[in-house]
């Protein structure tokens, strides 16, 4: 899948991928990997910065910590965190339940 | 060359292209640096040799510039919050030691409304360029926080408002310092000249201070290549 397509998409798919515990960034984007099947091939040091851009807004809270013997900076949705992900995720389903009315020809009524 | 010198040699391409303060660039550096040696072990388990591994690890990453490009806008934004809290934090006692030292010259005026202030010619214009350059340093620090959730704009904004801020807080340095010159020509008596001269002190600094924080956000907003929001 093109990385454009994901533009808009993007801060929603991170925030889910912590909703299950904290993550540090590599294990963000093999989660996004696997959860998408392989549909989602961002490149990997993009997701960082995004990361960051989360952390600032308050979404997400960053911090280094020793994992597995080596020094990672890991990832934990806060409250407001929490709120965005369920906010995007009934705008995300509303959006896509428009779209597929519209686009799949079994669910669109038959207008003689 | 060896894994390690691969990855280290990645790392240093998106180093160079970082701006920023150094310790906030090391700590991005430190955090790619933990992600790709995560990635070469995932490429190593996946049986690839050691040096393959990290050139996959590093493939997977992307282009070192756009990394750098994607992280500039999160460093400038942390670096001109900063400024800003400093600016903010400076002006404080400035405004205290000025206060201090017009009481300290003038009972009679510092008693006197607020309106027979106005009425002495630089006073107006400190007035004004002080308060853009607080309601500028107010806007600055509402975009590159937790507000950005809500409100428009970006680093690169913030960056153009934050050095407003810091020409607004210099301008204002500035008119009183045009102010100071005007009642030692006509009215040395009447300074106290322990409190004006460390009033002037303070001022002086935070006059320098802020005309090079304006020129750094400046700078960092020139050094932003990409749009606000890549993603």
């Amino acid at each position: 899948m093109r990385a454009e397509t994901l533009k808009g998409h993007l801060d929603g798919l991170l925030l889910a991928s912590l909703e299950h515990g904290p993550r540090h960034g590599y294990a963000i984007m093999q989660a996004l990997r696997a959860g998408s099947g392989g549909q989602f091939d961002l490149p990997t040091g993009t997701i960082y910065p995004a990361l960051r851009r989360l952390e600032r807004a308050g979404l997400v809270q960053g911090a280094w910590a020793e994992v597995g013997g080596r020094r990672r900076r890991i990832y934990q949705l806060t409250a407001a965190g929490w709120r965005t992900l369920a906010a995007e995720r009934d705008a995300w389903r509303d959006f896509s339940a428009a779209v597929t009315a519209l686009l799949e020809p079994a669910a669109r009524p038959v207008i003689p | 060359m060896t894994g390690g010198q691969v990855i280290e040699a990645y790392l240093a391409q998106v180093a160079a292209a970082l701006p920023g303060p150094a310790r906030a660039r090391r700590d991005v550096v430190a955090e790619l640096h933990s992600g790709l040696l995560d990635a070469a072990d995932a490429y190593r388990r996946a049986g690839l040799p050691e040096a393959t591994a990290a050139q996959a690890a590093v493939g997977e990453f992307g282009d070192p510039r756009q990394v750098a490009g994607a992280f500039s806008h999160e460093l400038i934004a942390r670096h001109v919050r900063q400024l800003t809290f400093l600016l903010a934090a400076a002006s404080a006692p400035v405004g205290l030691l000025w206060a201090h030292a017009v009481q300290a010259s003038h009972p009679a005026l510092s008693r006197a409304p607020l309106w027979r202030w106005i009425g002495e010619p630089p006073v107006p214009l400190a007035a004004a360029a002080f308060l853009i350059a607080a309601l500028v340093a107010l806007g600055t620090i509402a975009v590159t926080g937790r507000l950005t959730r809500w409100l428009p704009g970006g680093p690169r904004h913030a960056a153009v408002s934050a050095a407003i801020g810091g020409y607004g807080a210099a301008a204002a340095d500035t008119a009183i310092f045009i102010l100071l010159i005007h009642q030692i020509a006509t009215s040395p008596a009447t300074l106290a000249p322990l409190p004006v001269a460390a009033a002037a002190s303070a001022s002086l600094a935070r006059l320098v201070f802020s005309r090079r924080a304006a020129q750094r956000c400046l700078t960092a907003r020139a050094a932003l290549t990409e749009p606000d929001r890549a993603w």
